[in-house]
């Protein structure tokens, strides 16, 4: 390169060095982490992603005792809060979620495998990508953040067709139905979508996002509620289980 | 055709490197020479959804598009164009559909072409279509349908041909997300390149036949991916380290179209491409501050330095104040392009340059490990090990890696998450066996059982 060269701050400001929190990811999730001394070390687990220390912990507390069903709200869930609250205060990011997740859901199938009893969630949401889109990273995105959040995730993939989202709403009678898409020319079978639920009589919030659906889109069908990011979609599940409807879903989350 | 690795660089040094010139210029279409001493503009569309209803309300829909164009480059008195046309998927999955826009398209080009003069090519872009809804399906019937469009759009029009392809996407959907810098490596560098190295062959047999160009691919779909999930410089859901080291990786995956038979212009979106020319000497597309309408990125003015097609990545076709949205994106790509052109015929070409560089220089580690200088340096570790697609992708990483903690030292201001990422990024390569059969095994026994949609026949393995 030439001899050119600037001072960048004449031009430029790095607001995320400039914003950084002084906390260390490990010091904030050491204040949230439960007080219990057979939780905790499921919680520190959870957060750290290590499958394997959650599956001891769990059989720590279990040996000691404790309901297995009942350690997936007491310890697990509690654990996964530490994180996504930690996510949502800009602590830590996306991948941490993510394998905590892996984590948890290992640490619910052991749970469940410990016990006749089956655990009750926060909710049930359908999630799916338009048909004729194989564009998926975000539907998984939004399908850990849902769960990572206790709700039940019924993945149904990519490429969905109308017809199979619909049945699946029906079937499942999900407190939410979610949607992304990549591309313009495969959005439109949200609209699709949209008019098939309301001629079955089905009035749930269709939460949809991803690549080039914007706003301005979503508000063209009734049932239509945008998310702008992924990590809208368990705070809009929270609206709901609160008594949200979808007009004030969008009050809430149409941004633009 | 035969895979020919590159072991050298093209260019002597960094400061050889200069938008609108290239090593190798390419000659296409109307009178064009891409990387002949100016820029061009590319301009990129999508049709209005509803237009893809049906064959004739696309081949309309892709008329008037390239009438709009045509005319405001002649109405503003710019003397070049190419235009790109990136198939939604009913033309790539009709192989036909796509020549008839293809055959409409070039028959407008060629009369404005007669009457004004006007330099002119197009490029087409059939989608990625090797996939079902489970499932990667990168070689079979798809395959041939795939080929079937590169021959239907090359007969009727196309002078240029690209494609966007997604070979290793799976592994690195898994990686990217759990900040798994050895699944990125084995998926862009390993797997990436050789679903290139199958497919570039086969375009290049297909442009030869047909005595167009083939031009080149990027690595949309995964350092891309990186890149928009990264976001902006607020977002939380990627370290900004991680994304570029996943750029990096990226350019000798890309750099594999060039050693199959292709000859540029390089893709548009690939931000890998500057290290691409160092290496190839080919001629290049970028975008950047040009692409807003399609994407935010943090380098705006930096991709510019290098350039011989400057372009704005895609736009919908729709009415704007200013006329229809794609005269509007291809005057403003323009006008760039007359700037650059104008430092190029007063001898001013480096000091533009420069400035475009060193405006975004410092934003991001991504536009520091890009800039043209430190770019350079990249290429130089891919070639030392050029003829293995594993040790060059890791050098390229392990480069990258390198160049920012120099940086760190200077005037790049990192976050102290950012710097942890990079620490656990060098860690997580340099505890990374030299051997590329020993990666190999241990990348398949790991992902076959990690990754359930991960089918290693798709890439002859």
């Amino acid at each position: 390169m030439t001899s050119l060269d600037i001072d960048p701050s004449e031009i430029l400001v790095r607001y995320n060095v400039k914003m950084e929190k002084a906390m260390t990811p490990e010091d904030a999730a050491a204040e949230l982490y439960p007080k219990d001394e057979l939780y905790r070390p499921i919680a520190e687990a959870i957060f750290e992603g290590e499958e394997d220390d959650v599956i001891e912990g769990l059989e720590k507390a279990i040996d000691a005792g404790k309901n297995p069903i009942a350690l997936i709200d007491d310890a697990l869930m509690v654990g996964m809060k530490v994180v996504t609250d930690l996510y949502d205060q800009g602590v830590i990011f996306l991948p941490n979620v993510m394998m905590s997740a892996d984590a948890m859901l290992d640490g619910i199938d052991f749970c469940k495998e410990q016990s006749d009893e089956a655990p009750v969630s926060k909710g049930k949401v359908v999630c799916h990508v338009a048909e004729g889109d194989v564009h998926d990273i975000g539907k998984t995105i939004v399908a850990a953040l849902l769960r990572a959040n206790g709700y039940e995730v019924v993945d149904l993939g990519r490429d969905v067709p109308v017809d199979e989202v619909i049945e699946a709403v029906k079937a499942e009678k999900p407190i939410m139905l979610t949607g992304t898409a990549l591309m313009t020319t495969t959005m439109y079978a949200f609209k699709a979508v949209n008019d098939r639920l309301l001629e079955a009589g089905l009035k749930v919030p269709f939460a949809c996002g991803g690549g080039a659906v914007n706003q301005d889109f979503v508000t063209t069908y009734e049932l239509g509620v945008y998310g702008e990011e992924a990590a809208d979609a368990p705070k809009m599940a929270d609206k709901i289980v609160a008594g949200a409807g979808i007009s004030a879903l969008k009050e809430e989350f149409h941004k633009h | 055709m035969a895979i020919n690795r590159y072991t050298k660089m093209a260019y002597g040094s960094a400061d050889e490197m200069i938008f609108g010139k290239s090593k190798f210029p390419v000659k296409a279409g109307l009178g064009l020479e891409i990387g002949g001493g100016y820029t061009t503009p590319e301009v990129n569309y999508a049709p209005r959804p509803e237009a893809g209803a049906s064959k004739e309300k696309l081949v309309k829909e892709y008329q008037r598009i390239t009438t709009d164009i045509m005319n405001r480059m002649v109405q503003v008195g710019f003397p070049a164009v190419v235009l790109e046309t990136e198939h939604v998927e009913q033309m790539t999955n009709n192989p036909t559909w796509g020549g008839e826009v293809a055959h409409a398209q070039k028959t407008i080009m060629e009369e404005f072409h007669d009457e004004y003069g006007i330099k002119c090519a197009l490029r087409h872009t059939p989608g990625d279509i090797r996939e079902d809804r489970d499932f990667l399906e990168l070689r079979g019937d798809k395959f041939n349908t795939l080929m079937e469009s590169f021959e239907e759009v090359a007969s009727n029009g196309a002078d240029l041909l690209s494609i966007e392809t997604m070979g290793g996407k799976e592994v690195f959907d898994y990686s990217i997300l759990r900040n798994d810098v050895p699944g990125m490596l084995y998926a862009i560098g390993c797997l990436g390149t050789m679903d290139m190295d199958f497919i570039w062959q086969e375009i290049a047999s297909v442009a030869k036949k047909n005595n167009v160009v083939a031009a080149g691919d990027t690595d949309c779909s995964e350092a891309n991916t990186a890149m928009f999930i990264a976001g902006g410089l607020l977002d939380k859901n990627l370290a900004h380290t991680l994304a570029i080291i996943a750029r990096a990786i990226s350019a000798p995956r890309s750099l594999a179209a060039y050693e199959a038979g292709a000859v540029g212009p390089g893709k548009d979106c690939g931000y890998e491409n500057t290290i691409v020319k160092s290496i190839a000497g080919v001629p290049i597309a970028q975008e950047g501050k040009s692409s807003t309408c399609a994407h935010s990125d943090v380098m705006g003015n930096l991709v510019m330095q290098c350039c011989d097609l400057w372009s704005n990545e895609s736009v919908e076709y729709h009415a704007e104040f200013g006329g229809t949205s794609v005269q509007c994106w291809s005057e403003s790509l323009a006008y760039d392009c007359a700037l650059m052109n104008t430092a190029t015929a007063t001898g001013k070409a480096k000091d533009l340059r420069d400035l475009f560089t060193l405006s975004d220089k410092y934003r991001d580690p991504q536009g520091y490990v890009l800039a043209y200088d430190n770019a350079y340096r990249v290429g130089e570790a891919i070639v030392k090990d050029g003829n293995d697609i594993y040790l060059r992708a890791k050098n390229a990483a392990l480069k990258s890696i390198e160049i920012m903690e120099e940086g760190v030292a200077g005037k790049l201001e990192l976050t102290r998450f950012e710097k942890g990422a990079l620490a656990d990024a060098k860690a997580a390569l340099g505890a990374l066996t030299d051997d590329q059969d020993t990666f190999m095994s241990d990348c398949m026994s790991k992902y076959k059982e990690e990754v359930k949609v991960f089918l290693p026949e798709n890439y002859g393995l």
